[in-house]
């Protein structure tokens, strides 16, 4: 009780070291929290823009799709009769937003004079708005349902063939049976996917039209669009227990399972945010190391009293951790503080960030504050106050009784 | 039994390459009650001989004994413990902690020894009023006089009622009649309490106080007068 209060009226004593610390304490704090909340949002955004322009949170295939699909994909579509009944079944989820069919294969793109390879996705116009919302459009209009010739066709594809909206195209591609055939399509839009490889290469077309092309009364994949990110685990345990017990033939993947470049550009600022979290460790701790060492000398004679009162070493030591651990609490509470104001001020200030790595699209910046990161943070700066005082702490402790008191 | 006894102690500091002998084979033994004296000139020892007492300082030969217990055998918590139960130090700066009030800093040694928080503060105030300090107890240090400093220390060092107190020169920063109402504080105590005093002074102003005086030169004791019988303060004490 009393050694506490010691303890903290010694922080109090020497105001302005404690206040060094304290700002050493806050710096720490303040630019793990905002760096780790833009990362944070950073990562949120990736993931709903890929959720929202390609790849909703739940994709339902035929089974053996994702293993054989690449090399023979007609061999694995959904056929018509399977593909009602899972609609219908997934759509009486209440975790789900929507689900819409797509039917993908590649294609030859040609306007008469040059030809290029494009990924063409049938879809269902009116649904599809409202999945990818993240896809935008940047020219013409959109698609629906009863132009069944439009088509919406990659930015970078767009400007690469020098097109035109309303110019006509020919599309070929290899059919179910395995022949050949093309249809004509009218360019109705250009739209961007925000992944710029993407757009470089990408048709989408009204799925009817798409299946006419290729023989096919079928579907490569569902698409499931939840209300909530968080949900996916959920909902894809629930359709797998569903499936299993209708004994139907198919398999799911998250958007996660799927998003690859998500992981590896959320790998690499993890990495990334580490190493800066070592290199302010580093700093914060010399920078506080240095004023408690100050500290321990300035009460060389009052460490030798309090020995020859009888404290131990363990209580010396003691004393001077629990003035760190004070410190660490109120520098770790206004770090907190102070990174709430600042992230809030810096996402209402609707700076736009440069464009992010493989998109096409810029945001303005955005810092997270959740609060296990906020809570991360503040052990963090707590630890290191506790840290950078045991070196001092322990030095105090083993100080010569009888040389400390000569500087009374 | 003899509250301290040295045996055939020696302390010497190396200084260049030829060490300063300051105690030099040193035999002592004191009793409970006794009311010590210790003279000598600035560099006889006097220190050294209270730092080995204290259980501070470790010597280079010989034995020193607190309560027939051989400080050699102790280990340095060990030693802490003791110094906490059975001894009292008095210094020359008066050593307060200065962000504790007068109150506070006599219930330090009482929280070492994990008295209870109210308990203590009973205890304080209470070895502050045998002080004459009943009316300070909230102040800090910077708020008192030199006297009132050493009357707060003298609290601090009583307060764990240990059974010798260590005064090194207590009175060398005061001046001359706040050190004889110092000296008569420490006398009365020793006749009211029973406690054992080892004061070392080079003044001589202390010795109508002192029931034995011991005179160090060279770190050897040339004199040691035992000046009134130990009985008469133990009647008193008792
Ligand atoms: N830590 C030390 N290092 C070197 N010499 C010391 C040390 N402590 C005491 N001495 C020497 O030992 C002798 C006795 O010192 P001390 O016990 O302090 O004497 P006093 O207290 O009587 O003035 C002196 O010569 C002093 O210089
Ligand atoms: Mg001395």
């Amino acid at each position: 009780m009393l050694k506490l209060k010691l303890a903290l009226l010694n922080v109090l004593r020497n105001g302005r070291r404690s206040f060094i610390t304290l700002l050493a304490i806050q710096f720490g704090v303040i630019s793990l929290i905002l760096m780790g909340g833009f990362f944070a949002s950073m990562y949120e955004g990736m993931r709903e823009n890929v959720i929202r322009s390609q790849l909703g949170h739940i994709q339902i295939y035929s089974e053996g799709f994702n293993q054989f699909g690449s090399q023979e994909p007609e061999q694995y579509l959904i056929d018509p009769d399977v593909l009602k009944q899972v609609v219908e079944q997934v759509e009486g989820l209440e975790q789900v937003a929507l689900v819409t069919p797509r039917l993908n294969f590649t294609g030859l793109l040609t306007d008469g004079s040059k030809s290029l390879a494009v990924i063409v996705e049938g879809i269902n116009p009116d649904k599809e708005a409202l999945l990818s919302s993240a896809v935008r459009l940047t020219q013409g209009e959109d698609l629906f349902d009863e132009d069944l010739e439009g088509a919406l066709i990659g930015d970078g594809l767009f400007n690469s063939l020098n097109l035109e909206i309303g110019q006509s195209l020919t599309l070929m591609a290899t059919t179910a049976d395995g022949s050949f055939d093309a249809r004509d399509i009218t360019a109705t839009g250009a739209i961007s996917t925000g992944t710029r490889e993407v757009d470089n290469r990408f048709i989408r077309m009204n799925l009817k039209h798409a299946q006419e092309l290729m023989y096919t009364q079928g579907v490569t994949r569902l698409v499931v669009l939840l209300n909530d990110t968080n949900q996916t685990e959920t909902v894809m345990a629930l359709l797998q227990a569903q499936f299993a017990e209708k004994g139907l033939a198919l398999e799911l993947r998250s958007w996660s399972d799927l998003a690859d470049y998500y992981h590896e550009v959320v790998n690499l600022f993890d990495g990334i945010f580490t190493v800066v979290q070592f290199i302010v460790l580093v700093i914060v701790l010399l920078g506080i190391v240095n004023t408690m060492v100050m500290a321990v000398m300035e009460r060389t004679p009052e460490i030798g009293t309090i020995r020859a009162m009888g404290a131990t070493r363990f209580e010396i030591i003691s004393l001077f951790v629990s003035e760190a651990f004070i410190l660490g609490l109120i520098g770790s509470v206004l770090g907190v503080v102070f990174s709430i104001l600042l992230a809030q001020g810096i996402t209402a200030s609707e700076i736009m960030m440069p464009t992010p790595p493989g998109s096409s699209q810029t945001y303005p910046i955005r810092i997270f504050t959740e609060s296990d990161l906020l809570l991360k943070n503040a052990l963090f700066g707590l630890a290191i106050a506790v840290i950078s005082s045991i070196y001092p702490a322990v030095k105090a402790s083993r100080m010569v009784i009888t040389q400390a008191l000569r500087f009374a | 039994m003899s509250v301290v006894k040295l045996q055939q102690v020696s302390r010497a500091f190396p200084v260049g390459n030829k060490p300063i002998v300051a105690l030099d084979k040193l035999d002592l033994t004191l009793e409970k009650g006794e009311f010590v004296v210790l003279r000598g000139a600035s560099g006889s020892g006097k220190s050294t001989l209270l730092n080995l007492i204290g259980a501070m300082d470790d010597p280079d030969g010989g034995e020193v004994y607190i309560h027939d217990q051989a400080l050699s055998t102790l280990s340095d918590r060990q030693k802490s413990k003791l110094r906490s139960r059975y001894i009292g130090f008095i210094f020359q700066s008066f050593n307060l902690i200065p962000v504790l009030t007068a109150l506070e800093n006599v219930q330090y040694p009482l929280s070492l020894q994990k008295v209870p928080n109210a308990q203590a503060k009973a205890r304080a105030a209470e070895a502050l009023e045998q002080v004459g300090l009943a009316d300070f107890i909230h102040r800090r240090p910077n708020q008192l006089s030199g006297g009132q400093m050493q009357r707060v220390a003298i609290a601090r060092a009583i307060v764990t009622k240990p059974d010798i107190i260590l005064a090194d020169e207590p009175t060398a920063n005061l001046d001359s009649e706040t050190s004889t109402q110092i000296m008569d504080l420490l006398g009365e105590l020793n006749v009211q309490t029973g406690l054992t005093f080892l004061f070392a002074t080079h003044h001589d102003f202390v010795l109508s106080r002192a029931s034995r005086v011991l005179e160090l030169k060279d770190g050897k004791i040339i004199k040691d007068d035992k000046l009134r019988g130990l009985t008469s303060v133990k009647t008193k004490a008792s």
